[in-house]
């Protein structure tokens, strides 16, 4: 299959799975739009109630939706290629562009949020700059091709380790209060917060924070830090699935 | 002679039958990750074929003799245990008619995302629409979901997507006859069309005529070894006398 035709089906594969999951209708289109806008209006009101410091919001609802991303789209890469058995087994389909097409849907709430987080920080007068926005759409970048990366062996190793989709659930719930959500990493000693920053996530929701609420620019070395974890993360569900990929029809 | 545009050389592949299954991380856990009892299942052994440009070769087999596995194999789905598989020219494998079909998607959008899986192009799909849905009978229908379809109209989209996904080698396993007599016909004209056109194709079937009247040779596999090779209505007719126990 050509690099063209692969393009094709990719985007085949999500119009088709937007348009069954949304019955193809304009209301469905519009409220799947809708609901990450909704969900960020209600978090900010409800944080707004609990928390008096403005930026701690921000920051808040910036890490949860980052983390929402890589939860869902990590468990819908995980289990693309078992969904799509009956393809693989009877067609040669690149497997890729399944676990691609999977995670679609995460995706396109993600970019609805970060479009809305900018319209809302331009609506209280703390509009980001051009930088800081181009900043947080290579960060938004970067972890999409960590999802995709860890989608990739994730998602063939599913089909030897059957119960793989459950670990991952503890591992995401641990995760979840590894990254710095709830909390600031300021709280932790620096020494540990390499540690930290292993956590794929963390890094993202750090420098997305620093870029979008506090307005400034990480470190250069931060940057070349996130692009060797993404290179690593992608490389390696890259070598696993061109591995186990040839046998996947027979794992199944 | 020209360069066979598939070679299949020394091909053998089996299966592992594990007698414990483990499927899961914590089955390997509490199983100290030690190897597993398995048994080996060949299905195909030393197979060797050639397809050359413009031919049509037929396999007949019985039942669990390695034909669906052969073609798996050409198709690249499978990887041979030992042996190679050349390919020097593009595969459109019709193993199973109307893979993945969404039944909640009307036609238009089943004939990109099956066209698409296939190997077409957006482009070649949408400028052969209006004849695939020409060939299939099911104009009127285009915008219909397909959960509403009737068997017969899934299978006649089907068949004329496969037929217009066609690139130089054709690969069919069973998948010859389906539909009333007046649409086999025509499925049966479309192939003769392809084959003019100089497309190559290897068919797989348990029906003599189809391979006698739609295949130059044939091979006959038991056990998964070639048993037989020649004209398609000798080993058709092998096949059949093969069927028929001795009196």
């Amino acid at each position: 299959m050509t690099s063209s035709n692969s393009i094709g089906l990719a985007w085949t594969l999500i119009r088709t799975d937007f348009k069954t999951r949304f019955h193809g209708t304009f209301s469905g289109f519009i409220w799947s739009l809708l609901k990450p806008a909704a969900l960020f209006l209600v978090l900010m009101s409800v944080f707004s109630f609990l928390f008096k410091d403005p930026a701690y919001k921000l920051q808040l609802v910036v890490g949860l939706f980052l983390w929402d991303f890589f939860a869902e789209g990590t468990k819908c890469g995980l289990t693309a290629l078992h969904a799509k058995s009956f393809l693989f087994r009877k067609l040669r389909v690149p497997l890729w562009i399944l676990v691609v097409a999977a995670i679609a849907n995460p995706f396109i709430t993600m970019t609805v949020f970060s479009v809305v987080l900018v319209l809302f920080l331009t609506a209280i007068g703390q509009a980001p700059s051009l930088a800081a926005i181009g900043l947080f759409a290579f960060y938004c970048l970067s972890m999409t091709f960590i999802v995709i990366g860890f989608s990739l062996a994730a998602s063939v190793l599913f089909l030897k380790y059957r119960d793989l989709n459950q670990v991952w659930d503890m591992v995401t719930q641990a995760g979840f209060f590894l990254a710095p959500i709830i909390y600031p990493l300021g709280i932790v000693p620096e020494k540990f917060h390499f540690y930290f920053y292993v956590w794929p996530p963390t890094p993202i929701i750090e420098f997305s924070r620093t870029a979008l609420v506090s307005g400034h620019a990480p470190s250069l070395l931060a940057h070349v830090y996130l692009l060797v974890e993404v290179v690593v993360v992608l490389g390696l569900g890259a070598m696993v699935l061109k591995r186990m990929g040839p046998r996947a029809a027979e794992l199944v | 002679m020209t360069t066979p545009l598939v070679e299949v050389d020394s091909v053998s592949k089996a299966f592992w039958i594990p007698d414990e299954p483990r499927h899961t991380i914590r089955e390997h856990v509490m199983a100290g990750f030690a190897p597993r009892p398995r048994r080996r299942l060949p299905v195909l052994d030393s197979v060797s074929l050639q397809l050359r440009q413009g031919e049509a070769v037929g396999v007949m087999g019985a039942n669990g003799c390695g034909k669906s596995t052969l073609l798996k194999l050409v198709c690249g789905i499978y990887i041979p245990d030992e042996g190679t598989i050349t390919t020097r020219a593009a595969i459109t494998p019709i193993l199973d008619l109307g893979v993945g079909w969404n039944p909640e998607l009307d036609a238009v959008d089943n004939v990109y995302l099956i066209g698409g899986m296939m190997g077409l192009s957006l482009m070649e799909i949408s400028r052969s629409l209006d004849s695939i849905l020409e060939f299939a009978e099911l104009r009127p229908y285009a915008r219909m979901h397909l959960k509403n379809y009737s068997s017969g109209m899934a299978a006649r989209l089907a068949y004329a997507v496969a037929f217009q996904a066609v690139r130089d080698v054709l690969v069919l396993d069973e998948v010859l006859a389906v539909g009333d007599a007046g649409f086999k016909k025509r499925c049966e004209q479309r192939y003769r069309e392809i084959r003019a056109a100089g497309h190559t194709t290897l068919v797989v079937s348990h029906e003599p005529y189809i391979i006698g009247a739609f295949c130059d040779r044939a091979v006959m596999l038991q056990q998964g070894r070639i048993v037989a090779e020649g004209p398609a209505a000798d080993v058709a007719a092998a096949y059949l006398a093969n069927l028929v126990p001795a009196t």
